[in-house]
Formats: C-alpha cells, structure tokens, sequence
C-alpha cells in the first residue's frame, strides 16, 4: 500500500462513496471517507490528502438542479481549502453527481485562476428522464488530463437524469476543445478508434444527447478531471453490461474503469510524495 | 414566525439556447400524446420558489442566480413574472396551470431549498420556509381542451392546489398565482376520556368513526380490561381516569391490535371445510402453523438462520464476516390516493426495515413488483380512482426518486396487469441487508441488546399530521371517504442523512437497539421495543413537530417519515448526538426504556397513557373465522383454427401483452448498479435489452461471492386454485434463482400475501371462499418451502385489498409475492439468459404437460380472440422433488462450465421464452418440440408452446460441451430441441410439420414497443 492518500467526500446524498473509496484501494491509495462538515469543522484537513474525489449520488436529492447545493456548499464553506488544494497541483475527480458538483462550483471546466466562476452546465437529458445504460467512451489522446493518460476508449454505465454538457457561450467549446479540455466522449462503439466528433451521435449512442458528445471534462492544468459516466463502477470484469457474452472463465479480473484510478495514484506516487 | 414575514416569488425556466430543449416541458408533452392521446405543439415549465424569509432587496437579487436559476442554461427572476418577459415567451401562451402542495404537505425541492438559503445567508431565521411549485404554459391545444380537464391530469387535488388561467386569462395576461401555503398552528386538543360503558352498537360506532379498525369482540376485551378492579385501582393511583381509557390509550390499542401491525387473520382460529373432500378441521394460526413451523424445523438442520420472525427483517449468515437480511412490504392504500408519495414512501419504508434490523444493517438492494390495471384499459373509470397509466407513472416515478436518491440499487421486480388491480394497485417494496456479523465491540449485529435506562432517541424527520391513521386505514377498504392524511410524500435525502449517521453510530458501538417508525408511528416503535425491557416511559411533550398544536395521541400515532427510534445508554449519549449534528440529523431524547411492565406516555408532566405491556401485545382476541372450498368452474379455452403463421401471430400478440412485454421504458430509469456490484443485471444481450431472470451481486468490491436475488407471481393461477397460485409464485422464484446458478444448500425466501378481505360479512358475502383460498395457498407454502428447504425469514400480509366505489366492490386476485435469496458462491461462474452464438444447442430442462389453465394464453384468448373461450383446464401443478432434483443436477453443470445461458419458462410459455432468449443474441432459431410431445400423451401443439408447467428452463449449451452436459442431466427431463440460428426466424415445428414460424424483428417490435412509455428520444 503507498502513501497516496485519498479524501472520498461524503454526506448530504453522495451515494458511490464505498466504491469510490474501493476502486483508489484496488489501485494502491489508502481512501479514507470524509464527511464534508469534518472539513467545515475542522475536524479534518484536504490538506492532509493527495487526491480529492467527489463520488457520485443526489446530493441534496437533485432539487434546484444536480450538484447545484452541494457545489454552493464547497464554493461558500471550503472555498479557500478547495483553492489552495487545487492550486498545489493535487487532483480531483467528480463523478457524475460529482462531476456536476465540480462544473456548477466552478472548478471545471475551470480556469488557470481557478477563480470558481460557472462557465458550462449540466442540463436535464433530452429523454427527460434519469437512466440507466451501458456507454462507450473516447479519449482524447492529446487532452493534458493526468487521468485519461494511454486510455483510449472504455465501456461505463451511465446513470443520470442530468448529464446533458452545455454552455452559453460557444467560442468556449473551440477553446475547451483546442486545450484539450474535452477529455472524453460518446462514441459509437460500431466505429474504429479515434472517430469521437463534434456532432451529436444519436440515442441512445448519446445517452444525454450532450453537446459534442462530451462525457467529461478537465482544468487547464489536467489535474482536475470530471465525467459523468462511473468508471468506478466497471472495476472488475464480472460488471460488464456483456461480459456473459465476451469474458472467457480464466480471463477474469481487473474491469476497465480502473484505468483512470491508477493513472491518478501513480501520479500522485510520482509527483506528489 | 410572524405573518408580516415578506413572501418572495423567485421563478426559473429553461434559456433559450439553440440544441437546449425545455425538457421538462417535453416531458409533459409526451406523457399527455402517451396516456392521454392529446396532441400540444408546445408546453413550456417554469419553477417556482415562494421563499418567506427576512432578505434584503439586494440579497433576495442575489438569489436568484446563486441558488434557484442556473446562470449558464437558466433564466430567473423575483417577484416578477418571467411570462411577462416577451423576450422569453413571445407569443403569450393559450392556456396556464400552476400546481404547488397543500399546506403541510412535504415539500422536498423546497426544503433543498430552505437548505440552500441557508447557506447564502447563514443569519436567517431557521424558521424561515421555502414552498415549491410548477407552472405550465400550453401553446398550440387542440380547439375546445378544457384548462380544468388539463389541471386533473398535472395535479393531484388530495396533497396539491391548482391555479388555472383559461385562454380569456392568457390573452389579458392573467397568470395563475398560488398563495404560500401557509400552515397554521392547530388547537391542540386535551386528552380526552373515551366512555366504554356503552352498548355494543355504540362500541362498534366509536371504532368505525375513529377508523380505529377494531372488531365488537377487540372493543369488548377493551372494556373489560378498564372493568377489571386490579387495573382500575392502578389507574386511580397514576391519577388516570381509572374506569375508561384516553384517547391516547384506545389509539395505541389500536395500532398495536390493527390487521397491519398484528396480522390477525394469519392467528385467527380457522374452521376449514373442503366440500370436495369432505375435509372438516381446524387451524390455530395459519402463521405458526404453515409459516413458522416448517421454518423452525429447517432452522434445526442448518446454522445460518441467525435471526427470524422476530425483527424487522430476516437475518441469514452469508459467509462467516458477512450476514445478509431481506424484507418485503406492501404499501397499497397509500399508492392508490397518491401513486407517487404511496410508492415512494413503501420503498424508503422499507429501507428503514433493513436499518432498524439487529443493530442496524445497510441496504444495498431493492426490489420492486407492480400490480396495476391493464394501461390501455378502455371502459370507464369509477370516479375516486385513478387511471392504471397514470397509476402506473405515479407508482414507478414515486419508487425511481425513493431508490435512486437513496443510493440503492433497483436490482429486480415485475410488473403484473389484470382488471382487478383496478381497485387497488398493489405495490411491492423489497429491501436486502448486509451487516457485519459481528461490531468492533464484538457484540454480534443481529441481537438487539437494549437493558432498562437506554434512553429512547427519535432519529430523523419530524412529527406532522400527515400520516395519521395509516395503519389502521390500511386494515379498512378504500371508500371515497379515504383520509388524505393517510397519504405521505418521503423525503430520501433526510433518510439518506440518517442512514449514514445510524450506520457511524453503529460500528462505534453506541446503538442498544433501534427499529424504525413506520405504521403506528411512535406508539408502535417505542411500544414494540418497550417489550424488550419490560416498559418505556415516552414524553410527547418534547416530539419535534413539523405541525404546531398536533394533540398529545396524533403525536403518539403519527406515522410521519424518515424517522428511526434508537435505544443508547446513557454513557454515549453525547457521542450520539455528536454524531447527529455532524451528519445535520436531528436527535432528540423522548423517554426511558424501564421494566417497570407498562407503556407510560406523558405530555409533560401529565400521563395521557398507561398501557400494561402484556395487555398491549398480548390482549387481542383471536378471531375465530369460518373457510370453506369448492373448486371454482370455469369455460374450456376453445383454440381457433391455425396454421404455422398464423401461430407465429399470436406469439407476436403474446410478445405484446403487457404481462409479457418487455419494461424496458421503465426499468431503466431505476437505478441498478450503484455500489457497483451488479454482476447479473435486468438487462443482459448484445444490445443489453434481453430480461434478465434472477438479479446477481457482488457486494464486497474485489471479492467473488454473490448473492441472489429473484421474485415469483403468478396471481392468475387463483382464479383456478390459490394452492397452485401459491406453488406456482415459489417455483418461479427458485427457478429465476437456479438459471443464474443459485447456491441451492443457502436459500431464504420471504412470503407476501396480498389479499381481498376474507372474512364473511354482509359486505364480503364469499369470505369463506376467499379465506379457503388463503388455507389452500398456505398449505402450499407450507410444502413447497420443506420441500425446496426454504426457510421463510420474513414475510407480510395485506389482507383488505378491495375498493367499494359507489357501490361498486373490486376485489383483487389473490396475490403472492415470493421473494428469495440465495447465496453464489462464485459469480464469475454466473450464467445469463441470452443466447450466445449461432449454432449453440438449445434444450428445455423439466417436463411439459397439457397445463393452459389459467395460462397467459387462456386470457388471451378470451379477450382477444372471440369473447367465450374460458380460462378453464389443468393449472400447473407441482413436483418440488422432481424439480429440485433437476435444479441441482442444472446447477452443477454450471458450477462446470457447460452451459452457455439459462433462461426461466413461465408467462407464455416455451414460445416466449425462446424468442427471449434470442433476442438477446440477435439470432433466430429452429426447435422441434416432437420429443416434448412424444413423452407426455395428452399435449397438443398449444400445450407445447405455451403451456406453463413448472420446473422448466431453456438452456443453450456450445456443441463441444453437448455430450458433458447431456451426461449431467441424465436422468432428468431434458430435452434437445434445436439450435441458434442466423437470420430473423424463429421456426417450432413438430417433426416434419411446422407449427409456428414468426419473424424475430416483428417479435421484438411487439414485445418492445408495448410498454414503451414514450418522451422525446
């Protein structure tokens, strides 16, 4: 075990914590669970940790918008703590709930300031309802993201009502897209890698029918990633939406999704200690 | 707070931003073309905040895009209407509705709200309130729509309001406009003296006014328990009314004695007459008899039945770390007046069974199964029910919120339709456990260990009027006089905060007992644990209340959510409550657990109730009823004239029937993967579309042991014979568990009966009937459970499931619900249902008979077909050691590795089953049922194909493990019928003749498309 240590949020709704904490530990890292008030209070530290991760669930039961109450929670009651972690070059991770608790706080897409000003959003689904279903995703092989790093396409259900990537202002899009900021994003399994594009693919290729396919994103500086589909939840291949199909006995093992986490730790090994 | 506090109007709707649909307004669009066929060009939402707090101008300014609007995808504004904002809207709409809750209603975006406000403005008084409500804005209507007959379809007018602006409104820009809902203190009443010195007419007369429930022979034993001199004397002492009870106290009584908590009809004393027989006996307690005692007997042979019968949840050993528990409940009543608070109060209900379990057990997985009205039900309504779609939407949208939001897996369910559930639907919520077998203290989790001193905490949510009177509502019909205080509205996201708070204070040892408040509120929580010890004295005076001025027996039976009841010496009392505030839970001391041998409840210093423990738990009467059984007579199917393709028809029609149909639409939006353990999902196949049979999971990340999880129902089969219903809903169960390969020597199952009400009275004039019903479907448990050594570890009843609609009595099916779980002891070994590779063999597992009676066919036919074929013929019967016998030899063929998919045999038969099976592998395939036909005399084609005898699963097998896996099987029923073919057709013939041929595209057309549920893809 290495001494990358991890701080899983917890509380108010986050719901993916036990596996968030399960899948750093599979990597190497010691996940420890952290109650969001035990950083208001004091009692605990962001300080004392390498790797933030925001796990998935309904904070606040997704009333008055998905991660909105629980990103005012961070951006008023830990914004120093949460500036000065990302700013001495540790990395997050928000995972879908999560991930929607990073974009409305402000820490992605982010800026170099890291200023937590609100610049993209996640709308409801054009289903118009939360679902369940098995994804494909691409990587952008020339994205700065520290956790996408050698990955080049990876199979994660997606589980949400509100994962639909959008901005008001479309210049950012180019901009996000030339810095290499648009990490990951749907792609249609049927196609030869690389062919994720800017058109939106069909439903439900595109679970969310998400601006330019985008599942996750990441800050200028690549440290802090987010996405909406839950690689942590395809960390052995007994989770597979197929696996009864393409798994052979004797081939069992690590699942697809923990490619992220051990970017992340061996980072954190490398830079960090 | 006073009512001069300003009231501000914060609105939000979508921007307009090209690729940015109102998706909410799209919603409403596609749910009024789906259940209504009402076709609107355009609907548009906006959310509303009626916000009453002191803000400032600029603070409330600041609002509006820190916390209600999005800045990014939002547009809001405060206290002006954004429908007057011609940038946003401009084309003034043709009609607008806005819906908000009555006062005291839960309101759980407003109280995300209040939450979010807080936290802006930390200074605001904590008394400061936040109210929700959604406006809806049609452009487009088709000529003559009525606004009021628009506002019945959004709203429900039992917990909501509506305000409605007509198309003479719109144009002269008159918009609806809710007032807040204000909820004023009631006048608390004081205790008050019920005299029972009264004639039996009257007796009867304060039960059925006070919907207290209870039978002349329970007010009578009432009565003498205030004659008895010993009591009184006592009572005089205490400074109580010695000679008649509080009200307080008659309430208590009745939730402690009412149907829902005491289940009186499995511990009545039965007469049972079998007309056919001539069998005249007696049964005391269909419970202890055919429930508890073949449990207790399979509990003497094994030594993982850690806890049964006597908690909220049965508790099996899973492995020597781990112990696992499962509870199932119904919350029907409920689910009638209001789909979506009913539901989702049954699913969060039942979690909290599981919290409340031994010392606390986390729940990792639910379970859900529907029974509704055909969707496409054509006749008229009776006014006071709603349609089953909408039923049906409310029920499944009540049960996603209250899963999803709890971070528990959906991993398995059903959805049942027949006319009958018209009434009342029925609404299934199972729950499983895990908990550490044993704490860091070391005591053991599943023994509660509570000891006079403990003092009594109430956990979570607070106190309001809602609820009052659930439990004993629910032991009565639904009338159009059903209180709408019986309806409730969960609140996950309190719940979640309590389940992670209870679960810390678990593993550091401060919890001595818990359990949680759901029927009969207070009063049945701390007066059930009050057993344990011998006595709790309960102070109503300090209840936190969400309604000021509830008198002191609505505080005692209040059935309000989200709350647990937990027993804590004295010595941890601060840490607990440490952990309380950490976690934003509220914890508050009501009272002392004693052995002082009474129920003491006192508001303040005032004792409004002194109940003997014994007299509480143990002084009901046994009722002493009367059953009596004649086979029912039914018409003969008549089969029309057919040839192969015209077979292949009715298998389309049979795909499409919702019994059969894929849920596709509505599954999905549950979630069932959170915790990321789920090996065997709903959903399996190439395109991850095909059902899945049982649900499989891994709950330790990393590790390979499983557990299993499956349900059976099968309610059709009473219409013929209750035995075979029963038997019927087991087999299913197990099956679904041995076709992902179940560990058989580690089952448990939980039995859910719902009943019509089968007691003979002038309103239930077939009560013997119906009760002989519940004789034969017990002794069916009864063998079926010894046979299959499946002990039930828990189990519910809901017996009065009928609706007197003017006049009108709708009485279900009698219905099992049979829940199992199994333990896997490898679920890389797991098999799935789906058809593999082109070529595999296929082959069916157990014997075929002539069995259609009752069958999804016979309906069919008599609906579809011409009108008088019957449902008569031979119910599937069944042999549990025959198939048990077969069940292993499959399962070991597993544990091998030989076979490919396995997948269950039930509603339509073979037919179905194989084109289930192939479209989880995009293939075709060709099956000769001749050997079928050949080993049984009295089959014909219909038999064959979709006959329903039990103990049968398809298998597909790769050729190369052919002769292994046919080695295994030998001695069983197994039969090689066919391959998986290339293309589009499935081809069943008979030897050389064809008897179905069908198209697999327009299989899958039907059985997808008749359920979707519609909304812009």
């Amino acid at each position: 075990m290495s001494e990358v240590r991890v701080a899983v949020l917890s509380g108010f709704g986050i719901n993916c914590e036990t596996e968030t904490m399960a899948v750093f530990e599979m990597a190497g890292a010691t996940a420890v669970r952290v109650h969001i008030n035990r950083l208001v209070n004091g009692e605990m530290s962001l300080d004392d940790y390498h790797i933030m991760a925001v796990p998935g669930g309904f904070s606040f039961g997704d009333h008055l918008g998905s991660g909105r109450l629980m990103g005012n929670r961070l951006r008023f009651g830990l914004r120093d703590q949460v500036r000065r972690f990302v700013q001495s070059g540790k990395l997050v991770i928000g995972i879908c709930n999560g991930f929607q608790v990073l974009v409305k706080m402000g820490l992605l897409p982010g800026d170099e300031e890291v200023s937590l000003t609100q610049t993209a959003s996640l709308a409801l689904n054009d289903s118009g309802h939360y679902e369940n279903r098995w994804a494909t995703l691409e990587f952008d092989p020339n994205s700065p993201c520290i956790w996408t790093k050698g990955i080049t396409r990876m199979r994660v259900p997606v589980r949400h009502g509100e994962g639909k990537f959008v901005t008001n202002d479309r210049e950012l899009l180019d901009r996000w897209s030339e810095s290499g900021q648009l990490a990951v994003r749907y792609v249609d399994p049927t196609t030869e890698y690389p062919s994720s594009s800017d058109e939106v693919l069909p439903y439900p290729i595109s679970p969310n029918q998400s601006w330019r396919n985008i599942a996750g994103v990441c800050d200028p500086t690549g440290l802090v990633f987010g996405l909406m589909p839950h690689p942590e939840a395809n960390h052995s291949t007994w989770l597979g939406a197929t696996w009864t199909r393409d798994v052979d006995q004797g081939e069992h093992g690590e699942g697809e999704g923990m490619a992220i986490f051990r970017n992340a730790v061996n980072y954190a090994e490398e830079n960090l200690l | 707070m006073g009512t001069d506090t300003p009231v501000f109007s914060f609105e939000v709707t979508t921007r307009d931003l090209a690729g940015l649909p109102d998706a909410r307004g799209d919603s409403v669009k596609s749910m009024l073309a789906s259940n209504y066929n009402l076709n609107v060009q355009s609907v548009r939402v906006i959310l509303g905040y009626q916000v009453r707090a002191k803000l400032s101008t600029e603070e409330s300014e600041r609002t509006v895009y820190d916390l209600f609007a999005d800045p990014v995808m939002e547009q809001g504004s405060v206290n002006t209407r954004l429908l007057d904002d011609s940038t946003i809207f401009p084309v003034p709409p043709q009609i607008v509705i806005q819906a908000g809750f009555k006062p005291g209603v839960t309101d759980n975006a407003g109280q995300a709200g209040l939450d979010g406000l807080l936290t802006l403005f930390p200074h605001l008084t904590p008394d400061s309130a936040v109210a929700t409500t959604r406006t809806y804005a049609f452009w487009g209507l088709p000529d003559n729509t009525s606004a009021d007959w628009l506002a019945g379809k959004l709203h429900n007018p039992m917990i909501e309001r509506a305000s409605i602006s007509d198309q003479v409104d719109c144009e002269k820009s008159v918009w609806p406009s809710l007032d807040f809902p204000h909820q004023p203190a009631l006048d608390q009443t004081a205790p008050a003296i019920v005299d029972l010195e009264i004639s039996d007419n009257e007796l009867i007369e304060i039960s059925e006014t006070g919907l207290l429930a209870l039978n002349l022979n329970e007010m009578k034993a009432i009565q003498s328990h205030y004659r008895d001199p010993l009591v009184r004397k006592a009572r005089e002492q205490l400074g109580l009314p010695p000679n008649a009870p509080t009200d307080a106290e008659l309430e208590c009584l009745a939730q402690t004695w009412s149907e829902h908590c005491s289940h009186k009809i499995f511990a009545a004393k039965i007469h049972h007459k079998d007309t056919e027989t001539g069998e005249a006996s007696t049964i005391d307690s269909l419970f202890k008899t055919h429930i508890m005692k073949p449990t207790l007997d399979i509990q003497n042979e094994v030594d993982w039945l850690l806890s049964i019968f006597h908690d909220n949840s049965g508790v099996i050993a899973w492995n020597k770390d781990w112990s696992l528990c499962m509870k199932a409940e119904t919350h029907n009543s409920p689910s009638a007046l209001d789909p979506f608070g009913g539901a989702m109060t049954g699913i969060v209900g039942v979690n909290r069974d599981i919290l409340g379990t031994g010392l606390g057990a986390r729940p990792i997985a639910n379970t859900d199964v529907f029974c509704f009205g055909p969707p496409n039900y054509s006749e008229k309504i009776p006014e006071g029910l709603f349609h089953p779609s909408r039923v049906m939407r409310g029920v499944h949208a009540g049960v996603r919120a209250g899963g999803n939001e709890s971070g528990i897996p959906t991993v398995n369910g059903a959805i049942i339709f027949d006319d009958r559930y018209l009434g009342k639907p029925l609404v299934y919520c199972g729950t499983v456990g895990i908990m550490p077998r044993r704490l860091p203290d070391g005591r053991e989790s599943h023994d509660k260990t509570p000891t006079p001193g403990d003092v009594v905490y109430m956990v979570g949510g607070r106190v309001g009027s809602d609820g009052i009177h659930g439990a004993t509502f629910s032991s009565l019909e639904l009338t159009e006089e059903s209180p709408s205080s019986a309806v409730q509205i969960g609140d996950p996201i309190t719940q979640k905060k309590m389940i992670d708070m209870i679960l810390e204070a678990r593993d550091e040892g401060l919890i001595q007992v818990i359990t949680d408040n759901g029927a009969g509120g207070l009063s049945s929580s701390v007066g059930e644990m009050a057993e344990l010890t011998g006595g709790a004295d309960l102070d109503l005076a300090v209840v936190p209340l969400k309604q000021a001025g509830l008198s002191p027996w609505e505080i005692l039976v209040s059935e309000s959510q989200e709350r647990m009841t937990v027993g804590v010496r004295p010595d941890d009392c601060a840490a607990f409550e440490a952990l309380a505030a950490l976690h934003e839970v509220e914890a508050t001391v009501v009272g002392t657990f004693t052995d002082s041998g009474a129920f003491v409840v006192r508001m303040g210093e005032n004792v409004v109730a002194h109940l003997p423990i014994e007299f509480l738990h143990e002084g009901c009467p046994q009722l002493d009823l009367e059953s009596e059984w004649t086979p029912p007579e039914h018409e003969p199917i008549s089969f029309p004239n057919t040839d192969a393709l015209g077979m292949g028809e009715l298998l389309t029609m049979m795909m499409a029937r919702p019994n059969v149909a894929s849920k596709e639409w509505w599954v999905r939006s549950y979630d069932h993967e959170v915790i990321a353990q789920s090996v065997i999902k709903p959903f399996c196949g190439v395109n991850h579309d095909a059902p899945g049979d049982a649900a499989v999971i891994a709950p330790i990340q990393g590790q390979t042991q499983g557990a299993v999880i499956s349900n059976g129902i099968v309610p059709r089969y009473s219409d013929i014979d209750a035995y075979a219903m029963a038997a019927a809903s087991i087999d299913e169960a197990l099956r679904n568990a041995v076709c992902v390969g179940v560990d058989l020597d580690l089952i448990a199952g939980l039995d859910n009966f719902c009943w019509p009400d089968p007691v003979e009275s002038a309103k239930t004039p077939d009560g013997r009937y119906k009760l002989a019903q519940l004789v034969r479907a017990n002794r069916a448990l009864d063998d079926v459970c010894r046979a299959y050594n499946l002990p039930c570890i828990s189990g519910k009843d809901s017996m009065k499931n009928d609706a007197t609609l003017h006049g009108e009595k709708i009485s279900i099916p009698p219905t099992i619900l049979f829940s199992l779980i199994g333990n896997h002891s490898d679920v890389r070994k797991a098999v799935s249902s789906d058809f593999k590779s082109v070529g595999d063999r296929v082959y069916l597992c157990g014997e075929s008979h002539q069995e259609l009676g009752a069958s999804e066919l016979s309906y069919m036919l008599r609906e579809q077909i011409d009108g008088v074929s019957g449902i008569g013929g031979r119910v599937p019967e069944i042999d549990a050691e025959r198939n048990l016998a077969m069940y292993r030899a499959l399962t070991a063929a597993m544990g091998e590795g030989l076979i490919a998919s396995a997948h269950d045999c039930s509603d339509g038969g073979l037919a179905a089953a194989v084109a289930e099976c192939c479209f989880g592998a995009d293939a075709g395939a060709n099956i000769d049922v001749s050997k079928i036909m050949g080993d049984c005399t009295e089959i014909n084609s219909w038999g064959a194909l979709f006959g329903e005898s039990l103990g049968r699963i398809i298998v597909s097998v790769e050729p190369q493990h052919c002769a292994a896996f046919e080695a295994a099987m030998n001695g069983h029923a197994c039969y090689s019928l066919g391959d998986v073919e290339v293309g589009d057709q499935i081809s069943i013939s008979n030897g050389d003749e064809a008897i179905l041929i069908a198209s697999m595209s327009s299989l899958r057309a039907a059985w997808k498309g008749a359920l979707e549920g519609g909304g812009p893809q």
